[in-house]
């Protein structure tokens, strides 16, 4: 498949090298925006390089260039093992070759509509979308874009690894800000890059669009004149475009194992996770079931084998509310001895894989979306968040979401604007007491979750069903 | 050739594979960045990841009969493959550019300045990083404490040209030891020492500072329950409520667009406090002037003073788009170099003054929870301890916050302090950041803790 790429490497390599491996990433992306009937922005671009890694008396070392031009790949490959052959005596773990398995193996995102549109009709689109949504003098902005990635990742290595994957990526957005004196209201479509997926241009809705841009619109202004949302301690039901971030900040990253190990430490945060919780721990209620599965099509992280090699598999990770797996790579269940997943991913070509999530979903339950709500007595139904923060050990978090209805004896009643919650990340998943059936289930993705030293900034997937939790603290924007 | 030199030639060549191709009535602006760095992670005061990284792109943008298109590429270096790669990112600019609707808000370019800054640095041999980064930290080590983060080092360039000639060049030679020390009952300090003259004795100095406050984060710690705190929020800190003057924040678009959180201060519904003064200062000398246009902004421009909106960022777009001027601000409209004005307080008696309330020297994940009223929530994160008596008692458990931009800079601000610190821009999202900002302490009274 990649023989090129296995001739360059070859011809990289100083002498007696125990492994090396090369990831080649060649990026075309594309992006149509417009604000207020008119156009804002377009642009275009490729982007092109590979990340040479060594291996050394149990040290990786890497260079990362923008070209396969022979000689620049053999000082590249020079420069990573002088690195490694520094850092031998100070690493903080030995690792063999088995953390970068010889897989063969092809992955291409399933695609109906593989023509791209043109320029001409994106552009035209997100013009319409915002047109749409200019339904009041109050509607103060409206903006709308579509995005796309093609991303061919190809990886060979001294031990016969080769793969090859091309991904393909699409994000739609759309938002109306609504304005009435002081009080201004944000609505989009499930977060500002929420829909974003693997597919072709069959994700570019052409048709249905427009209306439900207007819809947007509709709720934007119904927000001004709504209540505040109240303060209370009250049943909390999320509709999925919320749990997304909700799994992805309470469950995702505290149990990416390099967390737990410390690597994040100064950065991105550690976890209230430790190893000795994996196996044991109630995460949840019983009601609760996470998995990590990359093999899903059209969900934003699917690909069939991580950065380093190692092949994609789905795996429970919290199973009838208990921990049983964490999000480790092959690097870092070595250094912890634990079980994990194949996650170690970088962001392109010009950063080393650390542990990630990929696809981390909530598997639907058995309620129907009128039984989850009718089972609460007083509550707030919230979609779409707005705001997102928590500790870096990810217990003690605040979300904020767009719309919010309350709940009134197993019926939604009226519409409350600014809904915020507040808890702790276990004893809120313990508190879990519906999830929605498939019918509730929605699929949706981040093109820009941050991690790393140096930085980086990926794709997720979170795909879940509508969910309700008893006793949560709730309360509203006042100042 | 020289890191720097060899980023300069990419950039020149760059330039000259777009100018030199340019047909009558079309116009171009070049926006490029470039880095030759070395990484290394660390954890447990051992090397977890280490490497290098060498890339340089140009992004530009494409005028032609009112349409605009930007387009990118990266610059390797081979010079055949350089030309490949403009030559195919300027056929599709201008490919696509009439498919598009017209840009009713097109700026072409107008500046014709030239400039060229280069700052060079003396940095550790790459391959002795690990020996010059842990050795010392194993003073960190000895006071029982885990060494854990990052360093980074080499050059990092910008460079900005466009179609009428104008060009400018920036280019330094920095390091960064971006760190902290973790004691075993979960309490950390962090710190960073930057700059572009590498000193042992300076870094080991600062490490043997971290000393007394692991001891103080060693004793037990206290539970805060929530409620109002009078608190003095340090410098870097402070440092984590900086990207809210731009996101959401400061510029002339996101207040015309209504998402602005400071859209109040504007209509003159709220007020800061007359103490509080913001500014962009390009007299930090952390960052280039120019834009991505090839602009060079004002030396400095007050944003906020004497309890009011002094100016927004404006970017000649929106300059065009609503009728007023720029001031020369990058497209995204973000401020740039910021500095806040000193105060009366000393900062040595910043915890005398708090007389019983909170030290923070650091918090976490700050996110606006309410733009209307200007709330901003976040943690408390590294070396934040309970002080009582004008003296510190114990760290505390963290603290989740609710606050208003409105309240921390306006009627709850009791003093800033006298002393500031110039604190570099530590990001390394795709590539390792420039600039800085040039921050005070705050003493604030009543600091909302909800959770």
């Amino acid at each position: 498949m990649s023989s090129d790429l296995k001739r360059l490497l070859e011809a990289a390599l100083p002498p007696n090298v125990q492994w090396a491996g090369l990831r080649r990433v060649r990026t075309s992306y594309r992006g149509y925006h417009a604000k207020d009937g008119k156009f804002e922005s377009a642009f275009s671009g490729a982007d092109e390089g590979c990340m040479i890694e060594v291996l050394h008396d149990g040290q990786f070392g890497y260079a990362a260039i923008s070209s396969t031009d022979p000689a620049a790949l053999r000082a590249a490959a020079e420069r990573a093992l002088s690195l490694a052959k520094s850092a031998a005596p100070l690493a903080v773990f030995r690792f063999g070759r088995e953390v970068r398995p010889p897989t063969v193996l092809a992955f291409e995102t399933p695609r109906s509509r593989r023509a791209a549109y043109g320029a001409d009709v994106l552009s035209r689109q997100a013009v319409r979308l915002t047109e749409a949504m200019r339904i009041s003098d109050r509607i103060v902005q409206t903006a709308a874009g579509f995005e796309t990635r093609d991303i061919e990742v190809e990886i060979v290595s001294t031990s016969g690894a080769d793969i090859r994957q091309r991904l393909h990526i699409v994000s739609c957005a759309f938002q109306a800000v609504a304005r009435d004196g002081s009080v201004t209201q944000r609505r989009t479509a499930n977060g500002m890059m929420g829909r974003t997926s693997q597919g072709g241009y069959e994700l570019v809705d052409l048709e249905r669009g427009e209306a439900e841009a207007a819809r947007i619109a509709e709720q934007s202004l119904e927000l001004l004149s709504a209540a505040e949302c109240p303060s209370t301690r009250a049943d909390l039901v999320l509709a999925p475009d919320q749990m997304a971030i909700q799994i992805h900040e309470s469950v995702g990253h505290p149990l990416e194992l390099d967390r737990i190990l410390g690597d994040e430490r100064n950065y991105a945060g550690s976890s209230f996770v430790t190893l000795g919780d994996i196996g044991s721990l109630r995460y949840g209620s019983e009601l609760m079931n996470i998995t990590f599965d990359p093999t899903i099509g059209r969900e934003a992280a699917s690909y069939g084998a991580d950065d380093i090699g190692n092949p994609a598999r789905k795996e429970h990770i919290v199973k009838g509310g208990i921990l049983v797996r964490a999000l480790g790579s092959l690097e870092s269940q070595a250094r912890a001895g634990r079980p994990g997943v194949a996650n170690q991913r970088a962001q392109d070509w010009f950063r080393t894989p650390i542990d990630r999530m990929a696809n981390l979903n909530l598997e639907p339950g058995e309620s129907r979306f009128e039984d989850v709500v009718g089972s609460v007595e007083k509550g707030v139904y919230m979609e779409t968040n707005r705001s997102w923060s928590i500790d870096d050990h990810r217990n003690k978090f605040q979300f904020g979401c767009e719309y919010g209805r309350l709940i009134e004896d197993g019926r939604l009643t009226r519409t409350v604007r600014n809904p915020n919650y507040r808890g702790v990340s276990s004893t809120f998943w313990r508190s879990l007491f519906k999830v929605g059936d498939a019918s509730t289930f929605g699929v949706f993705g981040t093109p820009n979750c941050g991690k790393g030293e140096p930085n980086q900034a990926v794709t997720t997937g979170h795909a879940s069903p509508v969910c309700a939790f008893h006793g949560v603290e709730i309360f509203g924007g006042a100042s | 050739m020289s890191e720097m030199r060899d980023l300069e030639v990419r950039f020149d060549r760059a330039c000259s594979l777009l100018f030199g191709e340019l047909l009558p009535g079309e116009s171009l602006a070049v926006d490029f960045g470039g880095e030759a760095s070395h990484f290394l992670r660390f954890n447990s005061g051992r090397v977890r990841q280490i490497g290098a990284v060498l890339q340089a792109g140009a992004r530009f943008t494409y005028y032609r009969d009112g349409r605009t298109i930007s387009s990118a590429f990266e610059v390797s270096g081979d010079e055949r493959l350089d030309a490949e790669r403009a030559a195919e990112a300027l056929a599709t600019a201008r490919r696509e550019a009439p498919l598009l609707p017209e840009d009713p808000y097109q700026v072409l370019p107008s500046a014709s300045g030239r400039s060229s800054e280069e700052f060079s640095g003396r940095l550790p041999d790459p391959n002795l990083l690990p020996h010059e980064v842990l050795g010392p930290g194993e003073a960190v080590t000895r006071a029982g404490a885990d060494y854990v983060g990052i360093h980074s080092q080499g050059a990092v360039c910008r460079g900005a040209a466009n179609s009428l000639g104008a060009r400018h060049w920036f280019t330094t030679e920095t390091f960064c030891v971006d760190y902290s020390a973790w004691l075993p009952n979960g309490k950390a300090v962090k710190s960073a020492y930057a700059g572009r003259e590498w000193d042992p004795a300076e870094y080991a100095r600062r490490l043997a500072a971290a000393r007394p406050r692991l001891e103080a984060l060693s004793k037990p710690e206290k539970v805060i329950p929530p409620g109002g705190y009078r608190v003095y929020i340090a410098p870097d800190a402070l440092n984590e409520f900086i990207p809210f003057f731009s996101w959401n924040g400061l510029g002339e678009r996101c207040m015309r667009e209504g998402e602005s959180a400071w859209l109040a201060l504007r209509e003159g519904r709220r007020s800061t406090s007359p103490r509080f003064r913001l500014s962009q200062d390009f007299g930090l000398g952390t960052e280039p002037r120019f834009n991505e246009l090839g602009e060079v902004a004002p030396a400095t421009l007050v944003l906020v003073e004497n309890g009011r909106l002094a100016a927004t960022v404006v970017s000649s777009r929106s300059a065009r788009q609503y009728g007023v001027a720029s001031n020369a601000a990058p497209e995204e409209e973000r401020v740039r170099s910021p500095a806040i004005d000193g105060g009366s307080l000393d900062e040595k008696k910043a915890i005398e003054e708090i007389g019983e309330g909170l030290y923070l020297s650091n918090l976490h994940y700050l996110n606006w929870s309410d733009n209307d009223s200007g709330r901003i929530t976040g943690m408390t994160r590294f070396a934040c301890f309970w002080v009582e008596g004008g003296e510190i008692a114990a760290p505390i458990k963290d603290m989740r916050f609710d606050e208003s931009i409105y309240h921390l800079f306006g009627d709850k601000l009791v003093d800033l302090s006298r002393q500031r610190s110039l604190l570099p821009d530590t990001g390394t999202y795709f590539r390792r950041g420039l600039g800085g900002a040039l921050l005070p302490g705050l003493l604030v009274e009543d600091f909302a803790f909800t959770l």
